[in-house]
């Protein structure tokens, strides 16, 4: 029902337009598949989301499925579905949730507010210059997991 | 050996209302100097409406000498017109005095800026006197038309429907009766009966009258309609009036200033001036004629009951809009590339025909999970490692199958070579 909302995308060519048309705004990108439980519960929070924070930022949804888009699956070093990465001016943002991995959120928002506060923080950051934020997520609601190192 | 350091006292800085210890540095900070400059720009304003009350005197009623006040920030006191005949004559008094002038100066010397700008915010002497020639001219014409009208005006000011008509919310019904306390004139009867807007529209009666004082009223006060020109009974609503009592009357309010003669007079006092013809012909043009509305044309500070138009609205708006509108911070995050990709746009959309197709192989800037060094590096390598994955992928597809054979020693590889050639 959500990605009916939010836009799907599975081509390079549509990633690279998103990201390249996204001028000052926050692009959330949300990799994962549309038929996954936590992807559907993720994607739930995000299509309640978009209207609040559509003033700054976009969201769209990236089909890993798809073959077009495995070589950004690689680039990205996604290897948990959802993840979700941030954008802004076409330069990647770190996020330091406490976890492993700062380069994206790995699993699905608790509750809106939660998204909202950390697009915003995102927001906030990119507009005075930083490429890392810190998470304005409580620790307790931040999915844990654990990294590979090269599949080690 | 050190002297110890003066402890300074602290003190109250009104224009930036906070307490310090900078002693008389504090009013060549910067944000003193801002503050400052809105405060007193704040007072011009004020001191501009009383101005205008100085050029063009008008009678006060006694139901608006509670709103008509004045705060003075230069001698901390609420100037109120209680008992004053004529709009701002107090403030206007107050303004000249030596006392106030005594305060400026203290004010200037300890707050800044130079005291060159005194004269901004006191009025002259002469002024003073104009105004008050002004105001005796007023006073005689009132009281030559004010004959026998007393009485009526006690008795109607005691009527019950004129009080009820100052307090409800109701302005169209209000100014009527409002209307018929002040007007008396020869030409003008006193109204039997309580009138309402139907009434207002649909009678006639020779004579026109006008106001002043509008700035003391809200626009809401007046009656709207938009019915053509007629002369009204007892309303003080003139043939060049009527049409500015639409909801366009706001953009008359300029040109009815300049032609005000006569005065808006309190229940006690009578006042009805005609208008003169030559200012209805205007050149501008009018609401009727489609013509744009002053405000829009000149700068007007007085006017501060003007409604916004439209246009007015949306250029507001535009200033105010935050983000898009107002210069973004430079140093955000890929500011650079966002203006190069605005220009790109742009042109785009004019038609010049860009590079619009995206490398195939264009990757955005992003920072691997376990990336060492700068983006730049871990994007190298990503692409070293894509590189390397099309090679094997290669390989693995153009090599020849491999034929299984079964060992054969070099001895019996030698010795079938000698039975061959032997």
């Amino acid at each position: 029902m959500s990605s009916l909302l939010l836009k799907t995308l599975t081509k390079k060519e549509e990633i690279d337009r998103i990201i390249r048309d996204t001028i000052d705004e926050v692009l959330v990108l949300r990799f994962g598949r549309c038929t996954d439980t936590v992807c559907l519960q993720h994607d739930d929070i995000l299509a309640k989301s978009v209207t609040d924070v559509s003033k700054f930022a976009k969201v769209a949804l990236v089909d890993v499925d798809s073959e077009d888009v495995q070589v950004y699956v690689k680039y990205f070093d996604i290897t948990w579905f959802p993840s979700t990465v941030f954008f802004f001016n076409a330069h990647h943002l770190k996020l330091d949730s406490g976890t492993a991995d700062h380069t994206k959120w790995v699993g699905a928002f608790h509750i809106k507010q939660d998204f909202i506060d950390v697009v915003e923080a995102i927001y906030r950051g990119a507009m005075k210059g930083k490429m890392i934020v810190q998470c304005p997520v409580p620790p307790e609601r931040i999915p844990k997991y654990q990294l590979l190192y090269k599949d080690v | 050996m050190k002297k110890p350091s003066k402890k300074r006292e602290i003190e109250y800085c009104k224009v930036c209302r906070l307490h310090h210890d900078h002693g008389s540095r504090h009013k060549y900070f910067p944000r003193h100097k801002d503050l400052l400059s809105t405060f007193l720009d704040r007072f011009r304003t004020k001191i501009a409406d009383v101005r205008f009350f100085l050029k063009n005197p008008s009678v006060l009623r006694p139901q608006e000498q509670s709103q008509n006040r004045v705060w003075c920030v230069f001698c901390d006191e609420d100037i109120v017109e209680l008992g004053s005949s004529f709009a701002c004559s107090k403030a206007i008094n107050h303004f000249a005095s030596s006392d106030h002038l005594k305060n400026i100066k203290q004010f200037l010397s300890k707050n800044g800026p130079a005291m060159d700008c005194i004269d901004d915010f006191r009025i002259s002497e002469a002024g003073v006197a104009k105004w008050e020639k002004k105001c005796q001219s007023l006073g005689n014409e009132d009281a030559s038309s004010f004959k026998g009208s007393c009485g009526q005006l006690s008795g109607t000011s005691n009527d019950i429907h004129n009080n009820l008509a100052f307090k409800t919310m109701d302005k169209i019904e209000n100014v009527p009766a409002q209307l018929i306390n002040s007007h008396h004139s020869s030409d003008v009867l006193p109204l039997q009966y309580n009138t309402n807007k139907y009434q207002i529209s649909h009678s006639e009666l020779p004579g026109v009258a006008h106001y002043g004082s509008y700035l003391n009223m809200d626009s809401s006060h007046l009656p709207l309609h938009t019915d053509p020109p007629s002369n009204l009974p007892g309303n003080g609503f003139g043939k060049h009036v009527i049409p500015s009592r639409s909801k366009d009357y706001p953009s008359n309010q300029d040109q009815e200033r300049k032609q005000i003669k006569g005065s808006y007079s309190s229940p006690g006092e009578v006042g009805m001036t005609s208008i003169s013809s030559s200012h209805s012909n205007d050149a501008c043009g009018n609401v009727h004629s489609g013509a744009p509305p002053p405000w829009l044309d000149a700068n007007d500070g007085n006017s501060s009951n003007v409604q916004l138009n439209q246009s007015d609205m949306s250029s507001s708006f535009q200033a105010k809009i935050p983000g898009k509108t107002r210069k973004l911070n430079p140093n955000r995050v890929g500011a650079a590339w966002a203006e190069k990709r605005k220009i790109e746009i742009e042109m785009e959309k004019r038609g010049q025909t860009m590079n619009s197709k995206v490398d195939a192989d264009w990757l955005p800037n992003f920072g691997r999970v376990w990336q060492s060094g700068t983006r730049k590096e871990s994007r190298k390598e990503f692409e070293k490692e894509k590189r390397k994955l099309v090679k094997t992928e290669s390989i693995s597809t153009e090599s020849e199958p491999v034929k299984i054979q079964p060992y054969i020693s070099k001895r019996a590889r030698r010795e079938t070579g000698e039975n061959g050639s032997g």
